[in-house]
């Protein structure tokens, strides 16, 4: 059996603070690096004395890896990194890269804000923290050294997220982060292959619980926001820059449409723009529908939802504004908030949980009389609602995961203990975890025979084997044009009609003259017949079948008349 | 309904229960007792068998609790008799790290304060005679040290460590004396349990002003450490013996012999030779060492990380051993690089082992160039200087060099470039940095357009700062002028991250500073293009859509202007009105901020600068005549800095309402320290100023009033009451928060409801 220690420095048996120790085969990593919203002292941040006694980090720690950019998860990174001195590697996942860094200045602006705070790490160390940043692609598999090797699956629940499989030699381990097994508006599920682990390391949030649908509690919300706005009221969204603002954004961007509504929407921090950049850069990380409908319109370009502009809080008539930060602890929402609380026809939606001391969280503990600085006392009249978007996996889903990894063992984190040895007799009464060799196992290869003897091998190695070429399925499809021009000359305007057409798109002209736009292939052809028409050859892979469906339609509708 | 007491100290833990948090009041302490709630909640009887236990925040509760209880001696005979302490060393090894360290925390204090006791002097060495508490905790301890438990051994060790940190009385030299025999005891186990920690206390009790003077024993067991522990282990004690002030000579010459060792390894490998020549004598590289170094990569890489490190950490000390090493440590750095890199050719076996183990090992090169760079505080023979220029070129030019080693390169680069020599007579380069510079700078353009942002914004980060102590040095305005270095940067400005952005911001606008901007050496074309900068930066700042740019270009107007930049100079007042007019808008109260700071320097240009040194000093203003104050008050008006700052003195961000305040008061005082002004001309207006006041104060935007009358705003000030504002802006927003009334509001708003829903802001 091989020696795996798992010591949690935070978030064990709790949320917030998630920062697991992992060693196994000798190698030392980290997984995760959080912060935790309900302290403001030591206990904000993991307890790394834990490891600093070892001697130096960057010597005892081979790497830290981030599942997600949520600030449980990675807020104490630039600590861990500028402050304490870890000097190692950083692995995370693209979009993670992308959008820590805005969580992280957000997070530190509203802490040197609202506090004060002095000792606290500064832009510069941000900025110095992700220069150590090494980004991964899901189910790249990456040597960290010679030994140990890490790889990333799709985990859902937010934008990049991921579940990281550590392994070192034959021994291995799963990390799951946060993840959600039911795809949402903008995210698909969490997927991960028959890895078996020695070890699966899995959240426990909602160990108990089974969900009741996402659709209701969206509909509740939707009709919320409708009847305050229809009596001529001002709706108040206090979000958190990225992530679930981006996905009731799609939500009322939708029903604005469906319904005609006109109240205007605003978002209020000037990070629509940057956030939306990064929804748009990294599509091939949101669901399916999202993807599909990608060509003809962008989910993340909103019409109806505005930047905000301090003025307009003061407008009369209905509206609703997202505005940072979510707790309504310091900064626009809470401005906004002490503006609107007054009039009852106005409403406020915590679509999140607010730590203790915050004005979210008192208004959502019914206070209504609330002091405010400088001896003020706010009454609050304005409606409060609670909604909870909190996309984690319930125990149905954590039993899916367990079902699809096939692990040794399993090790519950990230929840609360009651709830967790609840879910474990549940794992051993469904999984009755069996010694490897016992259990029944699928396998996926070519089933080849060499040297008078069956072997199961993958398809690249029955290929290699057989001495067999690789052949590429592609489709095609002829596109008649009129055009009585050169073939040279109508490639070049299918090309400059693409580009106009397909701005998110890699379109290129080809110095052979064909036309690409990601696997599809364009090319001029003369017909044999007709000298005033030319024949399109169309051709593409089945991963891009959506795309080369939409062009070859397209393309059928003829190109622009040049202009003469 | 609990009666709260005033004094309540509120720390942030949700779920803690009110009786832990009410043990923590001084004044009800008797009162507790008296009503033998002390034993219901932290005695035998209390809460460890309810179910509420089980949650950690309960028991790093209940330690907090007795933390505040064991601040009365009169609590330790309580401590000793309910069972107490049991609980807490039991609970030295909870599932919870919070939890078990502060348990460890709490028993120093109580060890502390239980043998300070009333009792004058040292205690007696006899256990019988300590109190009660201490007998008990010191016994449990000695217990620990005898176990073949190591979590246990680790823990008392742990305990001790924290105790010779933080306690400094007399009885210290009476524990020592009774425990030293266990700790030398477990010296001789195999293999040695909790080396860590062990090392750990004795660096503690090594530094411990009460012990250090005079303890041969404790010397001999530290050279006893020294060489029963393996290199790795080694290491961090060797440091910590060589930093100690007061420390026979034979255990430093001891420890730094075991620091050196790992490097004498790499030079012997590299070159064939016996002993490493400037090394002390004895550091030959033993085989200990060298079979550590070649049993595994991450063993020889950890290994390495660590010496270097240590030295690093070593050399600028003043206690650092002398003579030191200088050559000899440069070549061994030069010589890790190179095998890391692949450039060396070792002769030997072990060197040509160790090229393979190291080639490529980003890890070590790192901490080689960290090392390397802090070398440069001190010159070496001109063959190796020459050698370590030629290595840091040969890894800026490297396509192998990964983003963080050529930060780090960078970062040594400059490090030696800035210690280089001047020339003798002359206040310019010396031949040989110039020479140097003539190939950097092509790599440095090249770095600047790397694909990787990383490296763009540590190429740009290098040339700020190296402008910044050479701008004036005429070789080196010479060879940058000639490189593309300053126009590559110029392009920066509109690179897509928006980091890379706010570092060419940085340092092009350094580069203007010295005189060294792109275009300032084309003189026909010195007018236009002069404006171009100024007018991209206000661009920069007006219309770029992340934080960082904008938050860049007013530090650089801010430094331009403070050093009356050309540009600047030609307007002062335009300048001014258009950078405060972009800051006032912007989203980022960073900015704001920055504009503030901006109109201070303003200010201070304007009504002249009585203490240049603390420009929030208010006490001892000096006025500024009448005449001339009136045309600087205009002045002001005209760059709308007084519509700024009240506009900022009611900003929703705490930072910005703070600096606007200190703004003003700087202003009022200045202005009116006598009140002249106003009495000679009379009562202004002030109902302008003041509506508007109000509407911004309601938050309110509205539109811009136009130029106000400096009078008006003179009489505005002096009514406010900016003293009690910036004591309230002072305080801080946390102060509602933990006001008892709050915390009080909260519980009983929280009883019942009990968060099913934490994981939501997730």
């Amino acid at each position: 059996m091989p020696e795996i220690r798992v010591t949690p420095l935070g978030a064990g048996q709790d949320v917030g603070r998630s920062c697991i120790l992992v060693s196994i085969g000798g190698k030392n990593v980290m997984l995760d690096c959080g912060m935790h919203m309900g302290f403001n002292d030591d206990r904000r941040f993991p307890d790394f004395s834990y490891i600093t006694r070892n001697g130096r980090l960057t010597d005892f720690l081979d790497c830290v890896i981030i599942s997600h950019f949520h600030l449980d998860h990675c807020g104490a990174l630039p600590y861990f990194s500028e402050m304490v001195g870890y000097d190692g590697p950083i692995y995370m996942t693209h979009p993670t890269q992308a959008i820590c860094p805005i969580l992280l200045e957000d997070y530190r602006k509203i802490a040197v804000d609202k506090k004060g705070e002095a000792n606290f790490f500064t832009s510069q160390m941000i900025k110095d923290c992700m220069k150590k940043v090494v980004a991964v692609h899901l189910h790249q598999t990456v040597q960290v050294d010679d030994e140990l090797e890490i790889k990333a699956y799709y985990a859902g629940h937010v934008l990049g997220a991921a579940m990281f499989q550590i392994k070192v030699g034959s021994e291995s381990v799963v990390y799951t982060g946060d993840y959600n097994m039911t795809p949402d508006r903008h995210l698909g599920a969490a997927w991960i292959d028959k890895c078996r682990p020695n070890l699966l390391i899995t959240e426990s949030t909602y160990a108990t619980t089974i969900r009741d649908s996402k659709r209701c509690r969206e509909r509740d919300f939707l009709k919320k926001v409708h009847e305050t706005v229809e009596r001529g009221g001002k709706v108040l969204i206090p979000v958190f820059a990225l992530g679930r603002a981006q996905e009731l954004c799609i939500l009322l961007e939708t029903f604005w449409e469906r319904v005609n509504l006109k109240a205007p929407i605003y978002f209020s921090t000037g990070l629509t723009e940057k956030a939306n950049h990064y929804y748009k850069l990294f599509i091939t990380w949101t669901n399916q529908k999202i993807r599909k409908t990608f060509v003809q319109r962008n989910m993340f370009e909103f019409k109806h939802i505005k930047a905000f502009d301090r003025a307009f809080a003061d407008n009369p008539g209905p509206m609703v504004v997202f505005a940072t930060p979510g707790m309504l602890h310091a900064g626009q929402s809470l401005q906004i908030f002490r503006k609107w609380a007054g009039n009852e026809k106005n409403m406020v939606i915590m679509p999140g949980y607010c730590v203790q001391g915050t004005v979210g969280h008192k208004i959502l503990s019914g206070q209504r009389k609330l002091e405010m600085e400088g001896r003020q006392v706010l009454e609050v009249k304005m409606q409060v609602e609670y909604m909870s978007f909190s996309a984690h996996a319930d125990a149905k889903g954590i039993m899916q995961l367990v079902g699809q990894a096939e692990p040794e063992s399993v090790l519950l984190v990230h929840g609360e203990a009651k709830k967790m040895e609840f879910l474990k007799q549940k794992i051993e009464q469904e999984f009755r975890l069996l010694p490897s060799a016992k259990k029944p196992r699928l396998l996926h290869g070519t089933l080849i025979m060499k040297d008078s003897s069956f072997q199961l091998v993958s398809s690249e190695q029955a290929l290699k084997e057989l001495g067999l070429a690789e052949h590429q399925l592609r489709f095609t499809c002829r596109v008649h044009l009129h055009d009585s021009r050169k073939e040279q000359e109508t490639a070049a305007r299918v090309y400059s009609h693409l580009k106009s057409v397909l701005k998110d798109h890699c379109v290129q002209h080809l110095p052979d003259g064909s036309v690409t736009v990601e696997s599809i292939l364009i090319q001029a052809a003369a017909h044999s017949e007709d000298p005033g028409t030319k024949v399109l050859l169309v051709s593409w892979t089945y991963q891009d079948e959506e795309l080369g469906s939409y062009l070859t339609s397209l393309l059928k509708k003829g190109l622009p008349q040049a202009p003469s | 309904m609990r009666k709260f007491p005033k004094c309540l100290n509120r720390t942030a833990v949700p779920d803690l229960p009110v009786p832990c948090k009410q043990a923590r009041v001084t004044a009800s302490f008797s009162a507790s007792q008296q009503a033998e709630l002390l034993p219901g909640l932290f005695g035998e009887a209390g809460p460890l068998g309810q179910a509420a236990w089980s949650a950690p925040t309960v028991r790093s509760g209940w330690i907090q609790g007795l933390r505040s209880l064991a601040q009365h001696p009169s609590a330790l005979p309580f401590l000793a008799d309910c069972g107490t302490l049991d609980t807490i060393f039991s609970l030295q090894g909870d599932s919870s790290l919070f939890v078990a360290s502060a348990a460890g925390q709490l028993l120093v204090h109580i060890l502390g304060l239980s043998l300070q006791g009333p009792a004058e002097g040292p205690p007696s060495p006899q256990a019988c005679d300590w109190p009660v508490c201490a007998q008990k905790i010191v016994g449990h301890i000695e217990g620990s040290l005898r176990s073949m438990a190591t979590p246990q051994v680790t823990q008392a060790l742990n305990v001790l460590t924290t105790t010779f940190g933080h306690c400094h009385g007399p009885w210290m030299q009476v524990l020592w004396e009774r425990l030293s025999p266990l700790v030398a005891c477990l010296l001789q186990e195999d293999p040695l349990p909790a080396a860590h920690s062990l090392v750990d206390l004795l660096l503690s009790v090594a530094r411990s002003p009460v012990l250090s003077s005079s303890d041969c024993g404790l010397w001999e067991t530290l050279a006893q450490t020294l060489r029963r522990l393996s290199p790795a282990q080694a290491g961090p004690l060797a440091l910590g013996i060589l930093k100690l002030q007061d420390c026979p000579q034979a255990l430093r010459a001891q420890a730094f012999g075991v620091l050196l060792q790992p490097l004498a390894c790499v030079l012997t490998a590299a070159d064939q030779a016996p002993g490493p020549p400037g090394l002390p004598e004895g550091t030959t590289g033993d085989s200990v060492t060298v079979d550590t170094l070649l049993s595994s990569k991450s063993a020889c890489a950890g290994l390495l990380c660590q010496t270097l490190a240590h030295l690093e950490l070593l050399q600028p000390l003043p206690q650092r051993p002398s003579p030191w090493p200088q050559a000899p440590l440069l070549g061994a750095a030069v010589t890790i690089l190179r095998f890391c890199n692949g450039s060396a050719a070792p002769a030997s076996d072990v060197g040509g082992r160790l090229c393979a183990i190291l080639a490529g090992c980003v890890r070590v090169q790192r901490a080689a160039l960290d090392f390397l760079g802090a070398l440069a505080q001190e010159t070496g023979p001109q063959e190796l200087v020459t050698q370590v220029s030629a290595v840091l070129l040969e890894y800026l030019r490297s396509p192998d060099s990964s983003p963080t080693v050529l930060k780090k390169a960078f970062q040594a680069t400059l490090r030696w470039l800035l210690s280089s020599p001047r020339a003798p007579g002359c206040c310019d380069l010396d031949p040989d940095t110039q020479l140097f510079l003539r190939e950097l700078l092509p790599v440095l353009r090249k770095r600047l357009c790397s694909p990787c942002w990383e490296v763009r914004d540590s190429g740009l980060e290098f040339l700020t700062q190296v402008t910044r102590h050479w701008g004036g040095q005429a070789g080196f305005r010479h060879a940058l002028l000639a490189s593309e270095v300053p126009e590559l940067a110029e392009q920066l400005l509109r690179d897509p991250e928006s980091y890379v952005r706010a570092s060419a911001v940085t340092a092009v606008g350094q580069l203007s500073s010295q005189g060294l901007h792109a275009t300032a050496a084309s003189p026909e074309q010195l007018g236009g293009q002069k404006e171009s900068l100024l007018a991209e930066l206000l661009h920069v700042l007006s219309t770029d859509s992340e934080g960082f740019p904008r938050r860049a270009a007013m530090q650089v107007f801010t430094e331009w202007l403070r050093d009356r930049h050309a540009d600047v100079a030609e307007d002062t007042e335009r300048f001014v009105a258009r950078v405060l007019q972009a800051a006032s808008r912007d989203l980022d109260w960073e900015v704001r901020a920055q504009g503030l700071e901006l109109a201070l320097v303003f200010l201070a240009q304007t009504l002249g600068q009585p203490s240049a040194r603390c420009p929030y000093a208010v006490a001892a203003p000096q006025a500024t005549p009448p005449g001339p104050l009136a045309q600087a008050l205009r002045a002001l008006s005209r760059v709308r800095l007084f519509e700024f700052a009240f506009r900022a003195l009611f900003d929703c961000d705490r930072p910005v309402a703070q600096k606007s305040c200190d703004l003003l008061l700087f202003l009022r005082a200045q202005a009116t320290p006598s009140g002249g002004l106003q009495e000679a001309e009379g009562s202004p207006d002030v109902v302008p100023v003041e509506a508007a006041l109000q509407r911004w104060r309601a938050g309110e935007q509205g539109e811009p009033l136009g130029d106000l009358e400096p009078e008006a705003v003179l009489a505005v000030l002096r009514s406010l009451d900016l003293e009690g504002l910036r004591g309230a802006l002072a305080e801080s927003s946390d102060h509602v928060e933990k006001s008892p009334q709050s915390l009080l509001q909260d519980m009983l708003a929280t009883v019942g409801v009990r968060g099913e829903n934490q994981a939501d802001c997730y």
